[in-house]
């Protein structure tokens, strides 16, 4: 898999993936792991904008790697609506987050994906999640 | 599937999903605009037509879909 700088715009200390573990035109998982300098990290815990940024740019990975697979620049995401959210647990410091993301639909520029988190098999967070990526 | 079915079918799960009297649904209408669709919701169209029929609309094919008349072509041709 490429380096994660390739495939999402942001760089430290926004940076909320660490790995795309594997990706195909229909799903991809990606890895984070929670560190004590993460700028969304409270008293120990990722808190829920962190979670909510981890699936984005888990998001942004998913759709970079398809940019990158053509040769092309990481293209600028935007969340264009959140629905269906359960945030159930805050990752501890040293959690290695795990997140499986789905392309549900497309349409007009707008990506419409599920994803899950999870921390030791454990579901953490699940949504549905518009993306719109800038041209 | 009969046409007529299809049409039935299609008619009555858009109204149900995007809230709108299914007597407003007519073939020559525009979809966006009685379905009151914008940027952001035309994918939950995309997404409820693939999850209903099992009929995935690419985002090339969906810039010729502009009416439901269009749509029933295009579910009859691929369902």
């Amino acid at each position: 898999m490429p380096d994660i700088y390739q495939l999402i715009p942001q760089r430290p200390p926004i940076v909320m993936v660490d790995v795309l573990w594997s990706a195909n035109e229909a799903v991809a998982e990606t890895g984070l792991t929670v560190l004590e300098d993460n700028i969304f990290v409270r008293n120990g815990h990722l808190r829920e904008p962190g979670l909510i940024e981890h699936i984005a740019q888990s998001a942004a990975a998913f759709a970079g790697y398809g940019t990158f697979a053509r040769g092309e620049e990481p293209r600028l995401g935007y969340i264009g609506e959140i629905k269906d959210c359960q945030l159930l647990a805050l990752p501890a410091v040293g959690d290695a987050l795990r997140t499986t993301i789905r392309l549900v639909a497309e349409a007009g520029g707008i990506r419409l994906i599920s994803a899950e988190t999870k921390v030791k098999n454990e579901i953490v967070a699940n949504c549905l999640m518009k993306i719109f990526l800038k041209e | 599937m009969e046409r007529s079915e299809l049409i039935a079918k299609v008619n009555a799960s858009l109204a149900d999903e995007f809230e709108v009297e299914e007597s407003i649904i007519t073939p020559e209408a525009n979809i966006k605009q009685t379905l009151q669709l914008d940027s952001l919701s035309l994918v939950d169209m995309v997404a409820h037509i693939e999850s209903e029929f099992g009929v995935k609309i690419p985002t090339a094919d969906l810039g010729k879909i502009l009416t439901f008349d269009a749509l029933y072509d295009y579910l009859a041709e691929h369902a």
